[in-house]
Formats: structure tokens, sequence, C-alpha cells
């Protein structure tokens, strides 16, 4: 056995501290920018959703939904994307309350990103 | 069960995307050795650079096969993680980038297997074109890829990257496996000065292209300290500086010393430089998971804050929790208000009481690395042999683990099992408390019967080096980024440190006797070193 492993050292060597070698962050695109900002008031019931990131996002791999108050959760179609790093979107029918938008995406480089946007609808 | 899925899944997509980079890095570098730097010359035996070849084409082979392998699972796991976050089915997500790159590099790497069992000369005109193709598909997914500016300029620089590391650090496994295989000194000599000259070529290209990199992606001095990312790329860029050394001491001793002197010393510094050049590959894959540091302005931790840290204080060794409800049960509200986190909010009772527990554990550990390290100072000395015995400690270290590092988990907490080992972090932790008796076992056995060459004692280095790649990729599930980045900066320095003591004791036990003097005395002191940083760890 132990000829074996120093006869290929260097392999097992790589094998095992590839093994080893273990991270969680999954933190990658990040929200630069949103309309609602974050925890801000906006009038309802129609609003314009935008959402600015620091990287490239798939928009067709990726997902926004509108949690209200109750918590009953809509997923909102997202707009074609006319900037690699912005997803846009349209919700309606918005009544006065407390929303959450819940964003779930994939940046271009295969990383799944996830994140809140709380805002109020006076 | 969807989200404990997807969280293990994302965690061995990380594992898969490390040891993408690494089959991927030894691939480039096997290329590279074979079509140029074990060509055949009249300065070389033609027997041996045939010995050598037929080895290195084998190991091309594997690392390719090994690519491919990586490949195929980190595109089932991150498709899998992909469709159940996004809820999407299989068929949308062959499209995303990241499966077109995947599944690129999966069939460029079988190609290269294949090209590399049959026609040599054929495989000088082809290898050359899968490299280029598995470096394209692999910039397409790293962070140069995402950017939204500068992205030209990124991709290149990202591109000489990788490109430098497969043919410098890849290529490292290559010319130990030929310093094995030719037995004449002439070939082993032929083959290091080749490898030598283009190391150099491909130091420069790195440390130029790293800067780069660096400057577009941290942005600020703040940022170096200040974000996970900036502390990672200087984790980084420290262990090359001790490359950097081992491959000056190895440049300097070719052109300085007679062949028959150098070759020995040179083989054992070649295996150093193989353990700790992975290690940085490791660290570059938990790089590409971390959001550049020019992107968290708004997250990055001042150098007041990261004094305030890091500031020397006396160890608490005590474990006096604060009351969290009054009689009632309702929560109590802190006693001290200048207890806040790094963004001002107050601490509630029940996060000073977790962090004095975990606290606590790191500062009781480190009473104990830190009376290793000085033991085994003392040991080094050779007038106190009672001192030998300090791998003994390391079995307390692997009790308080599983007793005091999880507490909720079994076999004092109300957690099962099975629930403690699918959490990540509580894996890890066990699997740290078993390679703590691993490490008592085998080295005190060791330390009795100082035997040369003996197998076994490269199981310490081996760990030791192993646990400080884990301690430099492992993150902590915060999801504060301020405090994430302040955890950050008290483990990085140790895993540094960890990795450091391995291969400094790997090659105490493999240089020739009279060349071990240096490497002795260094892993002691990288023992007290990390003793020293636990004594101060500090959560709040």
């Amino acid at each position: 056995m132990f000829k074996i492993v120093s006869r290929y050292n260097t392999l097992f060597l790589t094998l095992l501290l590839a093994a080893g070698a273990t991270q969680t962050c999954w933190a990658h695109a990040i929200l630069m920018d949103s309309t609602p900002k974050i925890n801000s008031t906006v009038r309802g019931p129609d609003l314009d959703i935008t959402l600015r990131y620091n990287v490239r996002v798939d928009g067709s791999r990726s997902r926004v939904m509108l949690v209200a108050e109750d918590g009953t959760s809509t997923q909102l179609t997202l707009a074609k994307q006319a900037k690699p790093d912005i997803l846009q979107m349209h919700a309606s029918g918005l009544k006065a309350g407390a929303y959450k938008l819940q964003w779930n995406v994939l940046a271009s480089d295969g990383h799944m990103s996830k994140g809140d946007v709380p805002f109020t609808v006076k | 069960m969807l989200v404990r899925l997807v969280d293990l899944f994302s965690f061995l997509s990380v594992v898969l995307r490390a040891g993408t980079l690494v089959f991927q890095s030894v691939l480039l570098g096997g290329v590279m050795f074979l079509l140029w730097t074990s060509r055949y010359s009249l300065a070389a035996s033609k027997e041996s650079i045939e010995r050598v070849q037929a080895s290195c084409w084998k190991l091309l082979r594997l690392s390719a096969v090994g690519l491919a392998i990586v490949q195929l699972l980190y595109l089932y796991v991150d498709s899998a993680v992909l469709m159940a976050s996004a809820d999407i089915p299989f068929g949308w997500v062959v499209g995303a980038n990241f499966f077109i790159s995947g599944s690129i590099v999966l069939v460029a790497a079988l190609f290269t297997a294949i090209v590399a069992s049959g026609n040599r000369k054929l495989a000088s005109w082809v290898l050359p074109l899968l490299v280029v193709v598995i470096m394209a598909a692999s910039v397409m997914t790293n962070h140069a890829a995402s950017r939204m500016e500068g992205r030209p300029l990124l991709i290149m620089v990202s591109s000489i990257h990788e490109l430098a590391t497969g043919f410098w650090i890849g290529g490292l496994p290559f010319l130990v496996l030929a310093l094995y295989r030719s037995k004449d000194l002439d070939t082993r000599w032929y083959i290091t000065e080749r490898f030598s000259r283009m190391a150099l070529l491909s130091v420069g290209a790195l440390a130029l292209s790293g800067l780069v990199m660096s400057i577009l992606y941290i942005g600020s001095w703040e940022g170096i300290l200040g974000t996970a990312y900036g502390i990672m790329v200087l984790a980084k860029a420290t262990m090359l500086g001790a490359l950097l050394v081992l491959g000056g001491v190895n440049f300097l001793l070719l052109r300085n010393y007679p062949r028959n002197e150098v070759m020995p010393r040179l083989r054992r510094l070649i295996e150093a430089e193989v353990g700790i050049g992975i290690t940085v590959i490791l660290t570059a894959a938990s790089l590409t998971s971390q959001p550049p540091a020019v992107d968290q302005v708004s997250d990055t931790v001042t150098m007041a804050q990261v004094w305030q840290r890091l500031k020397p204080q006396a160890p608490r060794l005590s474990y006096n929790f604060l009351p969290e409800v009054d009689a009632a049960g309702k929560p109590l509200p802190s006693p001290d208000p200048n207890a806040v986190n790094v963004d001002g909010v107050p601490l509630t009772p029940r996060f000073i009481n977790n962090t004095i527990e975990s606290e606590s554990n790191h500062h009781w550990m480190g009473v104990v690395v830190l009376a290793m390290g000085l033991l085994a100072l003392l040991a080094r000395t050779g007038k106190v042999p009672w001192a030998e015995y300090w791998p003994l400690l390391l079995i307390f270290i692997a009790v308080f683990i599983v007793l005091f590092a999880d507490t909720e988990c079994w076999p004092v907490g109300w957690k099962s099992v099975g629930a403690c080992f699918a959490d990540p972090e509580v894996f890890q932790h066990r699997a740290a408390a078993l390679v703590c008796v691993g490490f008592a076992v085998f080295e005190l056995r060791v330390r009795k019967q100082k035997k040369e060459n003996d197998p076994w004692a490269m199981v310490f280095p081996l760990m030791c080096a192993l646990g400080g790649a884990v301690l430099l990729t492992h993150q902590h599930a915060i999801s504060n980024v301020k405090e994430n980045s302040l955890v950050e900066l008290s483990h990085v320095p140790m895993g540094v440190l960890a990795v450091f003591a391995g291969w400094a004791r790997w090659l105490e036990l493999r240089l020739p006797k009279a060349n071990r003097a240096i490497p002795s005395w260094i892993w002691p002191a990288c023992f007290v070193l990390i003793g020293a940083g636990l004594l101060n760890y500090r959560e709040m």
C-alpha cells in the first residue's frame, strides 16, 4: 500500500488535498441597486421593479417571487433583459402592506445567489 | 428537505470546482511538460527520456480522466442545484453558461485522454488545441467573464494567470515523477534545468497577472484586510511567496552546486512545492466563489474594526453565560449597552452566550496547541526527552471538539448522529476530531521508533497540510458579510501556518540529514504561532 502511495505520492497528494477543500460560501451575485429600494415605501397598486447586480445574471434561469404580508407568494414574470446585469419585472394589484421580493439568480459564472428586498406599499 | 439538499449539493459543487481547477492545472502542466520540458536531447539519455515520457503520458491520461469525472459530477450537482432553487426543468439548464462550458471541458478532457493514449506525433499537434479549448471554456465561468466593466482585459489577464499556474504548479507533479523515473543524473539535470527556465517565465506571468487582478478586483487598501476576498488573496500571495523562496533555493542550487550534491535536496524541495502549489490552487478555487472586494464597498470592514478584533487581549477560559430570559420567560436585553456587532446593532444575550462558548473553545484549543508547539521546540533541542510525548495532547483536542464544538449535537446535545453529520460544519468539525486522533497515534509512533523513510511518518505532515487547506477554504455559516470577513481574518493566517507546518515537517523527514535544521525549527514555530492566534481569537 505504502509502496503505491510513495510511488504516486504527488498524485495521491493532489487527490487528498482536492478532497479536503471545502467551502460553503455561495453569495456571488450581489444586489447593487433596486427599485423599490430595500425597506422603502412605494405607491401601489402597480409597480415596476428593477434589480441591478454586480455581475451578469442569466435572466431566463433566475426567479423572483413577490411575498405578501400574509405569506402568499407570486412568481413574477421577468422581462427580456435590456442589460446583462439587470432584471426587470412588473407587479400589479398590490394592496397596502408589507412585501418582500425574494430573488434567486444564476450568475453567468454558474453560481446561484439569493436575497430579499423588503418594502412597503402605501 | 429540499433546502438541505440544495445546501449539501452547493457544498459538493465547491469541492468539485476545486477538483476541476487542480486537475485542469495538472493537465495543462502535463501537456507543457511532455511537449517541451522533457523533449529528446543529446544532453540526456534517450532511454531515460523514454521512461520519463511513458510515465508522464500515463499521469496526463489520469489527470484528463480525473478532470472529465470531476466535470461530469460538477455538471450533475450544479444542474441539480439550479433545478431545485430556480424550479426549472433539466431542458432549461442545458443552455446555461456553466453547463455549456462544463460540457466543453468534459469533452475536451476525454479527447485529451484518448489523444494521450495514441500516436505521439498527432498528440503533439492536437494537445495544444485541446489546452486552448479547455482554457477558453474555463475562463467562461470565472469572475472575469461575468464582469460588466473591463471584461476583455480581465479575461486576458485571467487566461494568462490560469495558464501560468498550470505550466508551473501543474507541471510540478510531472517533474517529481520525472526525477523518480529517470535513473541517470544527466537526464535529471537536463529536465530540471528546462523546467526551471519555464517556471521562471511562468512565475513572472503569474505574479504580474495576479497583481493586475488584485488591483482590479480588490480596488482599495481597506479591501485587502476588510473583505474575505482580500484576505484570501493575501493568503494566496503569502503561499506564493513561500513557493518563490523554495523555487529560488532550487534555482540557486542548480546554478551553484555540483549535480550529485544538488539532486537529492532538489527532489524533496520540489515535493513541498507540489503540496503548497496545490493548496494555492485550492485557495484560488475558493476565491472564485467569493464576490470580489470591489463589489463590497459598503460591506468592507474598517481598519479600526480590524484592530479592535485583533488587538491582543487576555484569553477567556471560563464559560460565564448571561441570563437570556427573565422569570416570566421574556427575553432580556444585554446588560452591556456597548456590546454591539460590527454594524453597531446591539447584541442579544443569546448571541453573547454563543460567542462566549465559541471564544472559550478556541482559547482552550489555543492553550493546547501552544503547549504542543513549545514542547515540540523543547524536544527539538534534544535536551528534554519527555517533551517528545507532545502528540498525546492531540487526543485531548479530539475529545474537546466532539464534546464542545457543537453542543447541540450527539453525544451531548439533542440532535441525532444522522442530523449532525448532514450539517457540513458539524461534519467538518467531527472530521477534524478524527484527524487529531490520527495525528496523535501516527506521530507518537514515529517519534518513538525514529525510523528513516518510515511511510507512517508522512501522516502527520500530510494531515497538517490537509487541515491547513480545509481551514483556508472552509467557511462558517455567518450571514453578516462583515462578521464573516473578521472570522476569515482570524482563521486564514492559521490555515497558512498549518500548511507551512505540514510542509516544513515533510522536508525535515525527506531532506538529507545534513539539510534538515531549518525546517525542523519552522514547524514547531508555526504551531506556537497557531496557538497564539487561537488564544487571541474573538468573535465580538
